[in-house]
């Protein structure tokens, strides 16, 4: 978020036909930015130029249209220009760039509102378990059984993912294709080894065959917005 | 087959379009560790991702033949059966990622009487 006072602008020219890992190089330095949280950027195409290669690049020849020059600005502070400096240095290929010093007279009104967020980082564990599509728990599908479970047994979070190809155990392999239902069945669940340590029991008394493996792995960010409604408490269909 | 407590897991990442011998080389992988004797493996495919070659991968919007999708293959087992399947696949010669992290074992069944059902 800029704020009024000096700042840089960083001009960068390209070469309209160069390519960043197979897409454009100002798409790649744009998107670059963007994800980098620069405050804004605009990219300008030129009508005609030359570069460092010292060959006129206009729009009037067919053959070279696709040579144009390409500039791509963006306002940032100094500290931000600092960070995204080396990368893009890397990604420009045959184009260059310059830094100049600015100063942000009205800076943009619109603003990101800042929420209340619930955080929990640092070491934690990741419960893999691994059993069949078929598998059943009290006439319900095995699955949808253990994410109700973990959810009742306010375990952080669960993902449910359903292979292709498996085998386990018992040595049969499951072929899951978009019309069979005996596809390996991964729930991946993270939470303090604690909670479920503390689970485990339960756990035990639903899966009848299958693999339950921990690991650990540390939280980087778990958050969640607090002030939204509570999603537990509502009817569920 | 018994298995638990301290185990190895091995993530194998590819894209669904590697083949080896004409067959997709998922399938060789899950037969090569079958073959091993080796305590299960799963095949799960992505939705979209990257890897060295920076090229994205996404499947085809229809699921026809030609999808290019990530896969990732997993396989949790004792070190020692782990570090038997590590040179098979170096044999295959396919460019991806494999990498080795440290579980625990908590349950590892086979139900003969398959009660659940």
């Amino acid at each position: 978020m800029l704020t009024t006072g000096p700042a840089k602008k960083v001009v960068v020219y390209l070469m309209e036909g160069e390519k960043y890992h197979g897409a454009p190089v100002y798409i790649a330095v744009l998107e670059f930015l963007f994800y980098r949280g620069i405050a804004d950027a605009t990219v300008t195409r030129g009508v005609a130029g030359f570069g460092a290669d010292h060959k006129m690049h206009t729009s009037r020849l067919v053959d070279l249209a696709d040579r144009m020059p390409i500039k791509v600005e963006f306002i940032e502070s100094a500290q931000k220009v600092e960070e995204v400096l080396p990368k893009l240095a890397a990604m420009i290929g045959s184009g260059f760039f310059e830094i100049q010093d600015t100063q942000i007279v009205v800076a943009s009104s619109v603003a990101p509102a800042a929420q209340p967020v619930i955080r929990r980082e640092g070491k934690a564990k990741i419960m893999r378990i691994l059993i069949g599509e078929s598998d059943q728990w009290n006439g319900h599908p095995l699955h949808e059984a253990l994410v109700e479970s973990l959810r009742a047994n306010d375990i952080a979070g669960v993902t449910v993912y359903r292979g292709i190809l498996g085998y386990g155990a018992h040595q049969h392999i499951h072929k899951g294709t978009a019309l069979s239902h005996d596809a390996p069945i991964l729930l991946s669940v993270v939470d303090s080894e604690e909670k479920l340590r503390a689970y485990l029991p339960v756990l035990d008394q639903m899966v009848k065959q299958g693999l339950v493996a921990l690991s650990d792995v540390e939280i980087i960010k778990y958050t969640h917005n607090a002030a939204a409604e509570d999603r537990r408490k509502e009817p569920r269909s | 087959m018994k298995l638990e407590g301290k185990a190895k897991m091995l993530r194998i990442h590819f894209s669904s379009d590697d083949k080896w011998q004409g067959r997709p080389l998922y399938e060789a992988i899950v037969e090569r560790c079958r073959a091993l004797d080796l305590a299960g493996a799963s095949v799960f495919q992505g939705i979209e991702g990257y890897g060295a070659s920076a090229l994205i991968h996404r499947p085809h919007i229809f699921r026809i033949a030609a999808s290019d999708a990530p896969i990732l293959v997993q396989v949790i087992d004792t070190e020692e059966k782990i570090q038997k399947l590590l040179p098979v696949l170096d044999s295959m010669n396919f460019e991806g990622v494999i990498a080795i992290s440290d579980v625990e074992v908590i349950r590892y069944t086979q139900d003969a009487t398959d009660s659940s059902r």
